[in-house]
């Protein structure tokens, strides 16, 4: 198993399950079934999550098979823009699903307007996905390619042109590099309270208390996703060749599956104040402070365990 | 310029500098790293709280967390004074770096400043935090990401 084939495998699931997923939040609404309703923004979010190991291990991908006489190499260029522009959809889709998650604390139902964007960000997604997709597959079996696959990429967002706008510049990357310590220490402070209170401190305070600070905290990751993707795309081999870099994005997937536990799921949210959590919750809530110090131990590393530096 | 060079030959700054270990210096920009985020994490959530997000969380409670700041700051002041030890001709001859001090000193004294208000704890749901405190708690989130970017821009300007 290499970082290929995690790719040929991984890709399926944000491609497959945004359609399917797409299906579900329809009949959720048009059936007004509330629970479906939190299943289909709970499974946005976390396609959202996967979405970033598929696309960095993607770039694996073609460097494997860069000098493939087997494959389609014409098809490669276009078929990351494709990607990177459903990524783009992806992730905007989960963000908004996982607001509307958050909200539902709140206000104790959906809102409209939040549905609808999901809606319509989701039927999108499945457009861009299904391109990327199926441009993906051509690459390798050519039973499936019709001849026009070679589309220019749609609108602006394409692989060179983000790497361009990084490394024309000489203050952007530093700039960035700023924007990545902001976001993470707005991530880790909210993931510090929230958790620091599961495990018995500030006990007076309800987790539900807490919780509202998650917005922010996801703030921080999406600063953080932006400025990580502008690195990435504007220097892959540093990265691609460092399994320091694979280690940051398999315990941050995880970590970020801890985020949309503690939005989502009612045994968090039954913390009431006083209450002293129960030891699963303390378990899963070190282990998430654990997964983010991760994060940030191979993030600062990454020039040391990796060669490509 | 003697005393500077003076400091960047001893055995700490040698070894910093020049030893291959990952304990050395890729593991005191790492403690650089989780010092910073647990300092500004924390603050930031605290300066949060007192601009009115999560008005459910009390503010007595929130005076716990000092002494996590603390270790992460002390974490920081030694990491930081390692770095600057292993290359301070630069490092002290750069406005960059006196600049970011300035800035922790101020959102530390901030910090200090803030910490009466929390003790002294309106309840969860009590009115509106007095504008002096608001005042503070925004500054001080200014002020550390501010000293962020003086700390990433040392590498990239010296003068």
């Amino acid at each position: 198993m290499n970082l290929a084939h995690v790719h040929i495998i991984l890709n399926h699931v944000p491609a497959l399950g945004s359609v399917v997923t797409l299906g579900l939040f329809i009949v959720a609404l048009a059936r007004g079934h509330e629970m479906l309703k939190r299943v289909s923004l709970g499974l946005f979010s976390f396609l959202a999550l996967l979405t970033i190991p598929v696309y960095v291990t993607g770039k694996v991908a073609q460097a494997t098979i860069v000098d493939n006489p087997l494959v389609s190499q014409v098809l490669i260029v276009p078929h990351e823009d494709a990607a990177l522009q459903a990524f783009m959809m992806m992730m905007l889709t989960g963000a908004f699903a996982w607001f509307g998650l958050w909200q539902f604390r709140r206000i104790a139902r959906f809102a409209a307007w939040n549905l609808g964007i999901v809606l319509l960000l989701g039927a999108l997604t499945v457009v861009f996905m299904v391109q990327a997709g199926t441009m993906g597959g051509a690459i390798r079996h050519d039973e499936i390619r019709s001849g026009d696959e070679v589309t220019p990429a749609v609108g602006l967002l394409t692989a060179a042109s983000v790497g361009a706008f990084v490394n024309d510049s000489t203050w952007i990357w530093p700039a960035a590099e700023v924007l990545h310590f902001v976001g993470l220490s707005l991530l880790f402070g909210v993931v510090a309270l929230i958790n620091l209170r599961m495990l018995g401190a500030m006990k007076e305070a309800s987790f539900a208390a807490f919780h509202r600070l998650l917005p922010w905290g996801v703030l921080g990751s999406a600063v953080n996703t932006v400025t990580g993707m502008m690195f990435f795309i504007a220097l892959p081999d540093q990265y691609t060749d460092n399994i320091a870099f694979f280690w940051k994005i398999g315990l941050m997937t995880l970590a970020g599956l801890d985020l949309l536990y503690v939005t989502a799921f009612d045994q968090p949210w039954a913390v009431g104040p006083g209450v002293d959590a129960p030891v699963s919750e303390k378990a899963i809530a070190a282990s998430a402070i654990a997964l983010w110090i991760g994060v940030i131990y191979f993030g600062r590393m990454l020039p040391f365990l990796g060669f490509a530096f | 310029m003697q005393f500077l060079m003076w400091l960047e030959e001893t055995g700490l700054a040698v070894w910093v500098r020049e030893s291959a270990s990952l304990l050395a210096y890729p593991t005191i920009l790492l403690l650089h790293t989780i010092g910073l985020a647990i300092v500004v994490g924390i603050s930031a959530g605290i300066n949060l709280r007192l601009l009115g997000f999560a008005p459910g969380v009390p503010l007595s409670p929130l005076a716990r967390l000092y002494p996590y700041m603390w270790t992460g700051f002390w974490i920081n002041a030694v990491s930081g004074g390692a770095l600057v030890v292993a290359d301070a001709s630069r490092a002290l001859t750069n406005p960059v770096f006196f600049i970011k001090m300035v800035l922790i000193a101020l959102a530390v004294n901030n910090l200090r400043l803030l910490k009466p208000h929390l003790l002294a704890g309106a309840p969860a749901g009590a009115p509106r935090t007095p504008n002096r405190v608001r005042m503070l708690a925004f500054t001080s989130l200014v002020l550390w990401v501010a000293a962020i970017t003086a700390g990433r821009l040392i590498a990239y300007i010296s003068v």
